[in-house]
C-alpha cells in the first residue's frame, strides 16, 4: 500500500470498526436505526438510540482514545528508548499510574473521573522519574532502562495488590475489572476527561516530531546538530507519560497496545513522526476497538476484559520479537 | 603576562587553549593549546586512547572542557547557543546509526535541523542546501534509496552531505574511513579534499592511516597521552624517530612514489 493512501484506509478502518461495534451486540442494531440514532433521532427507535447512543457509543469513544494515547505513547516510547521492546506498559509506567490511582481513589474513597488522571500522571512520572534516575550512571543505555522498568513494574505490581487489601468488597471488584483493563464501565463522565488529556498529548506529540525525528538518531548525532538531546528526551518521556497516564486513568493498565500499534505503524508509515504518530494512534484505538468488540460478544453474555485480550495477543507477539531480534 | 609571538600561519578558525577534558575519575586531556587554519585539511593522528576523539568533541562543543576553551573565530563556544554553533559547525561521530528505513533524502535533510525553527516549515534555503549537498557528494541519483541499501562508501557520503547540508564553514569527522575498504576510502578522502579546495571548507578529521593523513592533508596533528606532540606539514610530523616515540614502532620513511608525501613502513623489527 503506497503511503499517501495511508491516512485514508486508516480513518475508513476506524470508522467501520466504531459502526460494527456500535451495531453488533446482545442485541443487534439494524442499520438504518443506528444511522438515525447517531443523526440525533432518538423518537423513532427510542430502545435502538439509547443503546447506541448511552451505551455502546460512549464505549467505543473511550475505546479509541485509551487505545490512541497507549500507542502514541508507545511511539514516543520506542523512539527516545530507541528500543522497539520499550513500552510503557512493559516499563511499568502504566503501572505508576494504576498504583497512584488506586492509592488516590482508597485515600479519597472513591475518586471522581476527572481526577483520576491527575493521580495517574502523578504515578506515571513518578514510575519515568524513578526508571531515569535508576538507571543513570552519567548518561543511560536504553537496555538498562529497560532491565530497571521491567523491575519496577513488578513492584508496581505487588503495590497494586497490596493497597486493594484495603478496600472494601464491592470497590475492590471494581477494581479488579479496571486493573486488568477494561472498558466495560464506560460514561461519558469517563470519556470526557480522557479526551481533555489525549487530544491535547497527541497534538504536543506531533508538533514534536520533528524532535523526535532527531532524537531517533540517537544523542551523539542528536548533539551534534544542535539538539539539546537530554532535555527533548525528558520532555518526551513526559508526555509519554501523560499519554499513558491519561489512558490508564480511564480503561485500567491496557497492556500491549504501546507495544504493537507502534510497530504497525512502523511498518506503515515509516520513519518520520509527523506520519508516524498518527498512525501509531490509529493503529492502537483499532486494537483496543476490536479487543473490545471481540471480548464483549465472543463467549456472550460473559465479557472478556479488552486488556486480557490485548495480553493474549501482545504476550506472544512480544515473544516473537525476541526471537527474532534475536536472530537477526 | 607577556603573550607569546603568534607563528606565522593562516588565521586559525579553531583554536583550543589551555583545555582539559576529563570523563569521570580520568583526564583524558590536559592543558592543550591547538590552533587549526581556516580552509584546510588537518589530520588529527595518534595511537588509540590518545585523546584524539575526545578532542574532537571538544572542538565541537560536544565535550565540556573542566577547564579552558574552544575558540570559533575567537568567541567561546561554550557561550553559543547549540543550534548556532551547529550551523558553523558540523560533527560527524564514528559509525553514527540512522533509524531503520531512512532514505539517503531523509538523511540529508536532518542536516537542516539547527536552521529550523520549532515549528517552522521548509524554506527555499532548506531544499537548496540540500540538493547542494546532494550534488557535492554526487548522490543525486541515490537520494531515494534507503540507507540499508548503499555500500559502506556511499553511506559515508551519505552521512557527510547530511552534515554539508548544515551549510557551516568547519567540518569534523571522527575516523570517517574506518571500516571502509580501501577504495571507498579513497573515495570519502577525495571528497573531504574537494570541499577544502573547491569549497574552502574547514576540515578536520581523525584518521588511523598515517600514510593517508600524509596524502589528504595540509597539516597533521599527532597526539599521545591528551597531548600533541607534533603539529605541522607531513614531512614535519612523519619522521622515524617520532613514529618510534608515539607508537612505540620502528619505521623507515621513504616517499611515496605517486606524490612524495612521506610513508611509514614498518621495518618488523619492533615486533
Amino acid at each position: 500500500m503506497s503511503r499517501a493512501a495511508l491516512g485514508p484506509a486508516l480513518a475508513l478502518a476506524l470508522v467501520g470498526l466504531a459502526l460494527a461495534s456500535l451495531a453488533i451486540g446482545d442485541r443487534a442494531i439494524p442499520a438504518a436505526e443506528l444511522l438515525g440514532a447517531l443523526a440525533g433521532d432518538r423518537a423513532s427507535a427510542p430502545a435502538s438510540a439509547m443503546i447506541v447512543l448511552d451505551l455502546r457509543l460512549p464505549r467505543v469513544a473511550l475505546a479509541a482514545l485509551a487505545g490512541a494515547a497507549l500507542g502514541a505513547a508507545g511511539a514516543v516510547a520506542q523512539t527516545v528508548m530507541r528500543n522497539p521492546l520499550a513500552e510503557p506498559g512493559l516499563l511499568g509506567i502504566n503501572a505508576g499510574a494504576a498504583v497512584a490511582a488506586l492509592a488516590g481513589g482508597l485515600w479519597l474513597h472513591g475518586l471522581p473521573a476527572t481526577l483520576t488522571p491527575w493521580f495517574a500522571f502523578a504515578g506515571a512520572l513518578g514510575m519515568a522519574a524513578a526508571i531515569w534516575g535508576l538507571s543513570w550512571r552519567g548518561g543511560t543505555s536504553s537496555i538498562r532502562i529497560i532491565l530497571v522498568g521491567i523491575g519496577l513494574n513488578a513492584m508496581a505490581g505487588a503495590a497494586a495488590a497490596f493497597i486493594s487489601l484495603f478496600a472494601e468488597i464491592t470497590a475492590l471488584q471494581r477494581m479488579q475489572a479496571w486493573l486488568a483493563g477494561s472498558v466495560a464501565q464506560a460514561r461519558w463522565e469517563t470519556v470526557w476527561p480522557l479526551a481533555a488529556w489525549t487530544l491535547p498529548g497527541l497534538a504536543l506529540a506531533l508538533a514534536a516530531s520533528r524532535e523526535l525525528d532527531l532524537l531517533a538518531f540517537g544523542a551523539q548525532t542528536a548533539r551534534a546538530l544542535g539538539q539539546r538531546a537530554q532535555l527533548a528526551a525528558g520532555l518526551a518521556v513526559a508526555l509519554c507519560a501523560l499519554l499513558a497516564a491519561a489512558a490508564v486513568a480511564a480503561v485500567g493498565p491496557v497492556a500491549f497496545v504501546g507495544l504493537i500499534a507502534p510497530h504497525l505503524a512502523r511498518r506503515l508509515a515509516g520513519p518520520s513522526h509527523l506520519a508516524r504518530l498518527p498512525a501509531a494512534a490509529a493503529s492502537g484505538a483499532l486494537l483496543l476497538m476490536a479487543a473490545d468488540l471481540v471480548g464483549r460478544t465472543a463467549i456472550a453474555p460473559t465479557q472478556i476484559p479488552a486488556g486480557l485480550l490485548t495480553t493474549l495477543i501482545g504476550a506472544p507477539f512480544f515473544a516473537w520479537l525476541l526471537w527474532r531480534g534475536r536472530h537477526a | 603576562m607577556p603573550e607569546p609571538m603568534p607563528k606565522p600561519m593562516p588565521k586559525p578558525l579553531i583554536e583550543a587553549r589551555g583545555l582539559h577534558v576529563a570523563y569521570p575519575g580520568r583526564a583524558v586531556i590536559e592543558g592543550l593549546d591547538l590552533a587549526l587554519p581556516a580552509r584546510s585539511l588537518t589530520a588529527l593522528v595518534g595511537p588509540n586512547g590518545c585523546g584524539k576523539s575526545t578532542l574532537l568533541r571538544a572542538l565541537a562543543g560536544l565535550a565540556a572542557p573542566r577547564a579552558g576553551q574552544v575558540l570559533l573565530d575567537g568567541a567561546d563556544i561554550a557561550r553559543i547557543a547549540p543550534k548556532r554553533l551547529a550551523r558553523r559547525v558540523a560533527m560527524l561521530p564514528q559509525g553514527p546509526i540512522a533509524p531503520e528505513g531512512l532514505s539517503v533524502r531523509d538523511l540529508v535533510r536532518q542536516g537542516r535541523y539547527p536552521h529550523r525553527p520549532l515549528l517552522g516549515g521548509w524554506s527555499t534555503q532548506d531544499a537548496d542546501a540540500v540538493a547542494e549537498a546532494l550534488r557535492l557528494t554526487k548522490l543525486e541519483d541515490l537520494a531515494e534509496r534507503p540507507l540499508d541499501a548503499l555500500s559502506g562508501g556511499q553511506r559515508q557520503r551519505a552521512w557527510i552531505a547530511m552534515t554539508l547540508a548544515q551549510g557551516g564553514e568547519a567540518l569534523l569527522l571522527d575516523e570517517p574511513t574506518t571500516y571502509l575498504d580501501i577504495a571507498h576510502q579513497e573515495e570519502v578522502m577525495a571528497l573531504l579534499r574537494r570541499l577544502v579546495d573547491e569549497r574552502g571548507a574547514t576540515v578536520v578529521a581523525v584518521l588511523h592511516d598515517l600514510n593517508q593523513a600524509a596524502r589528504f592533508a595540509d597539516r597533521m596533528v599527532m597526539m599521545k597521552a591528551g597531548a600533541v606532540v607534533a603539529e605541522g606539514s607531513a614531512q614535519e610530523v612523519v619522521t622515524p624517530a617520532r613514529i618510534a616515540e608515539v607508537f612505540d614502532l620502528p619505521v623507515i620513511v621513504a616517499p611515496s612514489p605517486v606524490d612524495g608525501a612521506p610513508m611509514a613502513i614498518p621495518t618488523g623489527a619492533g615486533a
